[in-house]
């Protein structure tokens, strides 16, 4: 009836016209819809629409819904509509919640579809463990990247202080830190961001010392005294004047455009390397990748090739293989790689890589560089974080706060630290 | 015919109360219906969107429930954990009700104030008016928050300002010291709402009395002391219960300022922060919710006790 008047409404005149067209692929024809969801910045969505549109042109009578958030209102949206049953069909999935999600259901197994319509043969293996729980594969990494420290390499210059390498130390960095605070060259200007509440900072430091974050059953994998040595450590800086005051790292909301180095108030920052695009973006001075430094000139590296982010397929999809489809499109086909770049991190795949490296602009080149020139710093992957990691992260932020605002010493810190990790993760 | 009078017979007692029963309902369709067709929009919104939420979060508040699993039946748990094991939770008490403390008795005086100033028939009392109302309609905004972060900030336009008379100032809003302080000020700029209100109630006290009373020879301030408060306390015990129940329930500005965690050390975690943290943070939507009924009976009793001290302090006009 409605069809039939509407038909009609089309001889009748170009409005109706318009409308009629834009009703259309919702009335019929249409087989398939695939709904995504993801955070990020527009940068991010401009790139993924453009893949949904290659896909769609390459499968036809295939409708794709996209959506993004930013990080923080993405997880509660997510939530919501998993437990509403209305989840999109393809999820992009943090490291940190992808057990959790795993194990309660929330996402389709994607083991039946790997070699089939899945062809990730040519991905790092260490990466596709990566986005495995319980020995199911339940996400597909949409690239790696590994933790940075962004340094402002005009600062550097300025206070004609040499830029940090491989292989320099704490206490070299420390005294970098020092002679750029020193020079005085920018008005309330520091050296080094104060990273005692950084989590992936401290974790490097960790691994450094043969420890970690958590075990692989999930409890807390360090203890009090490397707590107050690594607070005791920032304690220093602080008191030198090497790293920024207390009151202007609180600033620091762990985002891009609140990070000391962005503010202009300091001359490093402690990030991820897929950030450098969005640190050079809003930064007038070059910016450029630096590895964590290390505890002493014999130490291993701390660092590991993490997958940024992960495609994951909801459980109540209706057509997970459609979905599945659309995930091996977006890592693997090479016009896609090239509309994406390095922008969620270095791509997976061996292939891929080599197609794009070719058309990379210099940011995505130092991006693509740094993760793959990491060497013998790259350790292995550490197991997922446990469920209640993203409280512990809260954590480590509120006591590094306590100790430099001077509530407690570094000892002190170190205790309350472990203290209250070990009582979250036994919460879950 | 027979049908009808046979039927009337048997339900006998009944048949004679429904006639006069849907007669009643009847008029009172007819007499109220369209008042009743008119409310339907709110009374959709009140049982769909207040009331049956609120219902469904006091059973929540008895489970464990993260949202993508079935909720599980947990009992007091976490009540008894709110009251016995949660550190957190005595933060957040402590910074709201310091908020509450420090935030209403402010902008009520101030508010008062300038409510006072503009009665004595100041022209273009009106724009006046709209210019002190804009801030309270604003303020819960998150646009304004986002300004008072870079007003506050370390190099923000307020340290500007003290710089010039040479004063160091710190980051206000990143200083555990301060942060309180600054989200104070921002709820007492936003004192529109009941300097309106105050207004109102100035515009109510009789102008005679104070003829006469400055014709026995009263100053401005016994005035003040004797006249108008008195006669303004039915208006002060609302707005005071009303802002005292906004204060309790402040989000918007703390999520801003502290960027969501309540930082620097928890000194801007107000309690509805608190509960979004867990909530949408740890995905914990029992324990948030014994964490909502537990504030509704926190207000509650706020409430109750105003409304009992009420009527040893506030004068109604008889």
């Amino acid at each position: 009836m409605t069809h039939r008047i509407s038909r009609r409404s089309v001889l009748a005149g170009g409005a109706a016209l318009l409308s009629y067209s834009a009703l259309a692929p919702r009335a019929f024809s249409q087989e398939a819809r695939l709904r995504l969801l993801w955070w990020g910045s527009q940068t991010r969505a401009d790139r993924t629409n453009k893949v949904s549109e290659l896909f769609k042109k390459a499968n036809p009578g295939v409708a794709i819904n996209g959506e993004f958030l930013g990080w923080s209102d993405y997880w509660p949206r997510l939530a919501t509509q998993v437990a509403g049953g209305n989840a999109p069909d393809v999820i992009q999935m943090d490291y940190r919640y992808i057990v959790e999600y795993a194990r309660r259901g929330a996402l389709a197994p994607l083991d039946s579809y790997l070699g089939s319509v899945l062809k990730v043969e040519d991905f790092d293996q260490v990466q596709i463990k990566g986005g495995s729980v319980d020995g199911k594969l339940y996400g597909i990494s949409l690239g790696a990247n590994s933790t940075a420290m962004m340094v402002n390499t005009v600062a550097f210059e300025e206070a004609g202080v040499d830029l940090p390498t491989p292989s320099t130390t704490w206490d070299e960095l420390a005294r970098m830190g020092l002679e750029i605070t020193k020079a005085g060259k920018r008005k309330g200007y520091y050296g080094l961001s104060d990273g005692s509440g950084v989590e992936p900072l401290l974790e490097n430091w960790l691994r450094q010392r043969g420890k970690a974050l958590f075990t692989a059953d999930g409890k807390i994998a360090y203890d009090a005294n490397d707590g107050a040595e690594w607070f005791a450590m920032w304690q220093k800086m602080r008191e030198d004047k090497a790293c920024v005051p207390a009151d202007i790292q609180a600033l620091d909301q762990f985002n891009i455009e609140t990070s000391p180095l962005s503010l202009g108030k300091a001359a490093t920052s402690y990030a991820h390397s897929n950030q450098l695009v969005g640190y050079q973006a809003i930064n007038k001075d070059k910016i450029v990748l630096r590895s964590h430094a290390l505890i002493n000139k014999d130490a291993k590296g701390g660092h590991y090739r993490k997958p940024s982010m992960f495609f994951s397929v909801s459980a109540k999809s209706s057509d997970p293989e459609l979905g599945a489809k659309y995930v091996n499109f977006f890592v693997k086909d090479p016009e896609a790689a090239k509309i994406l770049g390095v922008e969620r991190g270095v791509p997976e795949s061996a292939s891929v890589r080599e197609a794009l490296a070719p058309s990379l602009d210099d940011l995505g080149r130092a991006a693509l560089e740094y993760v793959s020139g990491l060497g013998a710093l790259v350790g292995d992957l550490p197991p997922p974080p446990p469920s209640g990691a993203g409280e512990a992260e809260l954590a480590l932020r509120s006591v590094a706060e306590q100790v430099a605002f001077g509530q407690l010493d570094a000892k002190q810190g170190g205790e309350t630290l472990v203290n209250e990790v070990t009582q979250i993760l036994s919460r879950g | 015919m027979a049908a009808v009078q046979d039927s009337a017979v048997v339900v006998g007692a009944g048949a004679q109360v429904r006639p006069a029963a849907q007669g009643r309902w009847a008029s009172i369709w007819a007499k109220h219906g369209a008042g009743y067709m008119f409310l339907l929009p709110w009374l959709i919104g009140f049982f769909g969107l207040t009331l049956g939420p609120a219902v469904a979060s006091l059973y929540l508040s008895f489970t464990s429930f993260d949202l993508i699993r079935a909720p599980e039946w947990v009992g007091t748990a976490n009540y008894v954990r709110i009251a016995t094991a949660d550190p957190k939770f005595a933060a957040a008490m402590q910074v709201t009700f310091l908020y509450v403390v420090l935030s209403v008795p402010f902008k009520l005086s101030f508010a008062l104030l300038v409510a006072i100033l503009l009665d004595r028939g100041v022209r273009g009392l009106t724009v006046y008016r709209a210019i002190f109302y804009l801030p309270s309609l604003l303020g819960g905004s998150v646009a304004i928050a986002v300004l008072w972060r870079q007003l506050f900030a370390g190099d923000g336009l307020i340290n500007s300002l003290l710089a010039q008379f040479g004063i160091e100032g710190p980051s206000w809003i990143s200083h555990p010291n301060y942060s309180i302080w600054t989200l104070v000020v921002l709820s007492v700029w936003q004192f529109g709402s009941p300097m309106i209100i105050f207004l109102a109630g100035l515009r109510q006290i009789p102008t005679d009395m104070y003829e006469a009373a400055s014709l026995d020879g009263a100053s401005k301030f016994r005035q003040f002391y004797k006249i108008t408060l008195p006669l303004l306390t039915p208006v002060i015990f609302f707005n005071a219960v009303v802002q005292t129940i906004d204060a309790f329930k402040a989000f918007t500005p703390a999520f801003i300022i502290s960027g969501g965690t309540g930082g620097p050390i928890n000194s801007t975690l107000f309690y509805t922060l608190y509960l979004y943290q867990e909530a949408f943070g740890n995905f914990r939507m029992g324990y948030a919710s014994a964490l909502a009924w537990i504030l509704v009976l926190i207000i509650a009793l706020f409430t109750a006790f105003s409304f009992l001290t009420s009527r040893y302090w506030v004068h109604y006009d008889d």
